[in-house]
Order: C-alpha cells, then structure tokens, then sequence
C-alpha cells in the first residue's frame, strides 16, 4: 500500500521538477481515474452504500495544486476535488473504506467520501453547501497568520460556487485580512445541470480577482504543470505574507454531475471536444517526447494502480460496515443521552 | 378518479394555476432547462417560457430575498430550494425579510411566495434535514406538510394563493406515491387534518414520510388485533387541534411520528397542546414521540437507516402506550 509523502526539497516550478516528479503526477491521475473507474461500477452494481461525484477529466487540478504543500498547510476540497486526496496521502484502502462507510473508514459512513476530512493530512471535510468551504479557508489562513507560520489554506470550489455570497465576502475578507489562501476555481462549465454561462454574466470567473484587489489568473486546468506553476506562485505569495490569489483552472468534468442523474444534457461535440483534452495523456505525451517514459512505462504503472485497487477492494470487502451505533456517536463530545432531552 | 404520481400532482397544480395566473413564476436551480433535479417541474420551462420559469445560479440567499421582493410588489414566486438543508443557506430573507414584511408594514404590504423544500432524507448530514419546525416557530409563516398526490395537487395552489408567505414541504420518497387526483384546478384546506386511518386504541400523528410508516404500522397491529388511527395533519401551520384532540379523547393513547429531531421537533407542540387541554385526564399512558434521537442524518444506508423513523418505531410506540 502506498501513500504518499510530502516532498522535502524546496519549493519550484515546472522547470525543476525532475522526472520523477513529471512520473509521480501522472500516476496520481491515472490512479484518480481508475479509482472513479471502479467505484463507478461498484455504484453500477447497486454496491455503493454512498454516493460520488466522478472527478474524471479534472484530476489535473487537484495533482497539480497539492502536489508541492506541505505539512501544515491545509486543503478544503470541493465535491469533486478527488486528487487532493491521493496527492495529500490518502491511500487507495483509505478511500474504498470511506466510500463502503465501513467499521476502518474515517468517519464511519457518517459522510461521503469526498466529504472527508483527515486532519492529520492537511484535508478538512468539506460541506455539502457547496462555497461553504471558501469563507471557511479564510478562517483556516486567518488562524496561520495569526499563529506566525508560513503554512498556507489551498480552497478548491467550483464554478457554480462562485455565484455564492460565500464567494463574495470571502474573498473580500481574504484581501482585507492579507491572509496567506489560494482559491482554486475548478471551471469546469457546468453546475450541476445548467451551463456556467447560464449562472455568470462574465466569461472568466478569474476577473473578479479584481474586485478584491488580488491577482486573478485563468489557468489551463487540463495541464497538470500549468496548474503547478500556478499554484507554486501563488503559495510563494501567500507564504511570503503578500495575500491571497484567485486562480480559474478551465476543466471539463467528462462524466455526469453524479452516478444516478436522470440525463446529461451536455452537447456530444462539446464532450468531445474536451475529452481530447485528457490530462492524463497530455502529461503522457510530454513525458514520452522528454523521453522520461515510454508505452512499457506506462503499462507497469498501469498494472501496479490495477493491483493496487485490487488489492485494496478485497482488503475493505473483507471490512464489514460500520456498526450502525456508530451513527449515534460524536454528536457532541459527549454522549447524546447526556443533554437531559 | 384518474390516479398519478405526487410528483405529477404538484406540477398539474403549479402548471394549472400558471394558466389562470400570470403573476406565478417559478424560480430555483435546475428547474428550467433540466426540469428539476427531483423531476418536478418538467416541462414547465417549455410551457411558460423562460421569464416564468428561471433557472438560478447556486444563489439561494440571493433568489429567496429576490423573491421577497417581487412578491412584495404582487408577483407570486415559487422557488425551490432543492432539498431542504438548503434553506438554512436562506435563513435571512425568508426568515427577516419574509416573514415579517407585513407585520412591520402593519398590513399594508405582504409576501404571497411559496418555499418548496424536497426533503431528501438518504442523502447527507447537510441535505437530509428536516427543518419544518423551524418554520412553524416563525411567525409569518404558513407550513404544508402534504403525504398523498391530491393534497399535494390541492395544496400546492392553496399556497400559491395564500396571501402569505409558504414553506411547502415535500418528499422525495413520496414523489412516486400515486394515488387519486381531480382533474380540475382545486385548493385543498389549510389546518383541516385528515383521518388517514379510523382506530379505537392509539392515536397516531404524522406527516410527509412518516403518513405512510404510520399506516403500515397499523396494518400490522390490525393484524394483533390493536386498532390504531392515523391523523394527518396536512399543515402544521395553522394546525388543526380539534381532530387530533377529538381523537386522543376516543383512544386516550397518542404516538408522534416525524422524521425531524425529536428536540425541539413539532411533535413537542402537539404534545403540549394535548398535555395543556382538557384531554390529558383522558390518557391512559404517556404520549410518545418517534424521531431522530438527535443526530445529524448520515450518509451510508445501513446508518441511515438506524437514524430514521420507520414502521417497526411505531409499532414499538405503540406497543409501549398499551403496556406491551
Ligand atoms: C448551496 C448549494 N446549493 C445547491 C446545492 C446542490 N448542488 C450540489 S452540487 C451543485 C453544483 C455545483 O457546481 P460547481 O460548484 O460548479 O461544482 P461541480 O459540480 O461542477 O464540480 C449543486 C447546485 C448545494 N450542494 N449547495
Ligand atoms: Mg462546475
């Protein structure tokens, strides 16, 4: 079982990052999708006692941003911010336990996957109220700056999120407060059902940076190193006590909102045209052309995600679920029998 | 009598009323070009066009006080809030500026708006809660608690014409119930509760999910020869006192089903109002309330399950009022 390790150089950008590194993101977002993959069909099979939002498409955005953190710095990921699991060290076993609500999970089935927190990693579960989490990492960037650290709050939010109050005044109080945050706007076009043009009356969501005297910046959120560079400058901003950032990667989820939606609307063109722009095989293409992986490569990375999941699966198949008292438990620190009503 | 689903219901009732008044739009997410997420108002964007029927952008704070305001100036909006954790988003308009607009223009002004809240109960602790009570605690708001398609058809456009401000509760779980609907434009009564289930031993309250776990519930006890009545009171807000303490003064045994916490539940308000009325000589055992002990509502099934209310509850409730 693997998990991954914070890194211990120094922070960098693309140019330094070394082909272990460039191999390292692409087995991230191979290992994103395949692990969609196969809850996908455990969802398909009537398996899924909890519900997924697929992340397919984007794995990009969450590698490319967690990839250089730290510990201490902390992550608030949105719905689909799937990748900032693995990138942070979650395991494989870890997330098929979440995803079952089984007895080894890490809140017993009391929530969804991608609503998982692990604090130990630096992952704060995420709310159902979708944007709740952007006001929440100005809290997060708040308590840094008033602790003295040079930690940074990475806050991913949808599109859809931006048209939030939420939106709004946190990222008015971000600027006011100069606290060290970097919001990661993943524009993946659509909320839920309905066209992001629909929902905004402006093309780039980045422009609003504006409005709150911060740097807004459109990122090609396809390329797993476009998102990097981004982030590492906005990291070394926040860190550096200069304040908070606005990054708008363009993305395309290429699966429907959920498993159980009734249609997906989305123009055929429209998803083939996005579905050519994979992040997977665009990080492929530029490391076979560096020369630093070839097809052997990728199948041996291939096989060993497939053994991973495997393995993972027969080990939380043998876990059972979460004894239902579990649903009763953590409610205060307290039991609840204690509050005398 | 021809028979459709409640969800259907709830659309030929808004549908029917768009057609008599042009003053009814409707505005929430997802609801135009996709028809809702629940299915609701399918349809509808293609019948009355896109100024009647607005998709939102994730702004609910935002709609509900736009809808304040447009009702304030004699429009009747119904949104939709999704699922029901999604109003707490909204608190502020609906409970400040909403509900209070006609009492501090002393009657001069008013909010003819309709809140639909799909309960979603196997969701997440955010969604999945079940909030009716907080509304009934403000005043200036009516709250509709409909369990079969007609009342949901008839109520849903007694709302849209109540001069008032409306949570209207549904519930995704009934959404497929079908039963009997009139054709016809009708209004159902607001505080008229309804004898779901005539029975001389105990007394059974309930609303939206909870009519038809009561229902099956007395099949069962029927079949032990324990006769339960199952009221439905159809609105908590007004509330029909006199059929539940008519039939507590027959049965002298009273069970309390929602699906809401039981602290600070509705069920605590018709149990005072038993309790502070003649009728209390009349209980032969203590009243009983079945409902979340008082959790947030998780997601996986199996601990779903453990949380919420369902038939065999009842049955236990029951049970417990006749001694056994
Ligand atoms: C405040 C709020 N309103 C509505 C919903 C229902 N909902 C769940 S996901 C979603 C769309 C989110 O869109 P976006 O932020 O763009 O993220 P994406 O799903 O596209 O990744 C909506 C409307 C919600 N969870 N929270
Ligand atoms: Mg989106």
């Amino acid at each position: 079982m693997t998990r991954r390790q914070p890194l211990a150089d120094e922070m960098s950008h693309r140019d330094a990052l070394t082909a272990d590194y460039l191999r390292e993101m692409y087995r991230l977002m191979l290992l994103g999708r395949r692990f969609t993959e196969r809850a996908l069909e455990l969802a398909a099979e009537q398996r899924l006692p909890v519900g997924m939002h697929p992340s397919a498409g984007q794995e990009a955005v969450g590698v490319g941003a967690c990839f250089r953190l730290r510990p201490g710095d902390w992550v608030l990921p949105s719905l689909r911010t799937t990748e900032a699991f693995w990138t942070r060290g979650v395991t494989v076993l870890q997330m098929f336990n979440a995803i079952m609500g089984n007895a080894g999970s890490v809140n017993a089935g009391k929530e969804s996957f991608h609503h998982s927190g692990y604090p130990d990693l630096g992952i704060l579960a995420g709310s159902a109220i979708v944007g709740a989490q952007i006001p929440q990492a100005v809290g997060v960037a708040w308590a840094i700056k008033m602790k003295r650290i040079d930690n940074v709050a990475v806050c991913f939010f949808g599109d859809g999120a931006a048209g939030r109050g939420d939106f709004h005044e946190g990222l008015n109080l971000a600027s006011l407060l100069k606290v060290p945050v970097v919001f990661v706007c993943e524009n993946n076009l659509y909320f839920q059902t309905v066209p992001a043009a629909v929902g905004q009356p402006i093309e780039d969501i980045a422009d609003r940076a504006a409005s709150y005297a911060m740097p807004g910046q459109v990122v090609d959120g396809q390329d797993v190193l476009a998102v990097y560079d981004a982030v590492q400058t906005a990291v070394a901003r926040a860190r550096a006590g200069e304040g908070p950032t606005l990054l708008e990667c363009k993305t395309y989820r290429f699966l429907g909102h959920y498993p159980s939606m009734l249609r997906d609307d989305r123009p055929p063109e429209e998803i083939a045209h996005w579905t050519k722009r994979d992040p997977i095989s665009i990080l492929g293409r530029h490391l076979e052309e560096l020369g630093h992986q070839d097809g052997a490569a990728v199948e041996a990375v291939e096989a060993a995600i497939a053994k991973e999941l495997d393995d993972s699966l027969r080990e939380c198949e043998a876990t059972p679920f979460a004894d239902a008292k579990q649903a009763f438990t953590n409610v205060y620190g307290e039991p609840i029998e204690a509050m005398g009503l | 009598m021809r028979e459709i689903e409640l969800r259907a219901a709830i659309r030929e009732g808004l549908a029917q009323e768009m057609r008599r008044d042009e003053t009814v739009c409707l505005v929430g997410e997802d609801i135009a070009r996709y028809g809702g997420i629940l299915g609701v108002t399918e349809g509808m964007l293609e019948e009355f066009g896109p100024e009647r029927v607005v998709d939102m952008p994730i702004s609910e704070a935002g709609f509900a006080g736009m809808a304040v305001g447009a009702a304030l100036m004699g429009l009747r909006p119904v949104i939709e809030m999704q699922f029901t954790g999604l109003l707490t988003v909204a608190m502020d308009p609906l409970v400040n500026t909403g509900a209070k607009a006609r009492y501090v223009h002393d009657g001069a002004m008013s909010v003819p708006m309709v809140v639909r809240s799909p309960h979603m109960m196997h969701g997440n602790a955010y969604m999945s809660q079940a909030l009716e009570a907080w509304f009934a605690h403000i005043p200036g708001f009516k709250v509709v608690t409909p369990s079969t398609p007609a009342d949901a058809k008839g109520l849903i456009v007694a709302s849209i014409r109540d001069p008032d401000p409306v949570l209207f509760v549904e519930h995704e779980d009934l959404y497929a119930t079908i039963g009997p609907v009139p054709e016809e434009l009708f209004t159902a009564p607001f505080g008229e509760a309804c004898v779901r289930r005539e029975g001389v031993d105990v007394t059974v309250v309930a609303w939206l999910a909870a009519v038809p776990a009561a229902d099956a519930a007395a099949g069962e006890l029927a079949a032990q020869g324990i006769s339960v009545e199952v009221i439905d009171p159809r609105t908590l807000v007004p509330f029909d006192s006199e059929a539940v303490l008519r039939s507590v003064r027959k049965t002298g045994r009273l069970v309390i089903v929602h699906e809401a916490v039981r602290r600070g539940g509705f069920g605590g308000e018709i149990a005072a109002m038993v309790a502070g009325s003649d009728v209390v000589s009349k209980l032969k055992a203590p009243i009983e309330r079945v409902a979340n002990p008082g959790v947030s509502v998780p997601h996986a099934k199996h601990l779903n399950r453990a949380v919420l209310p369902d038939k065999d509850d009842v049955i236990a409730a029951v049970k417990r009022t006749l001694g056994s």
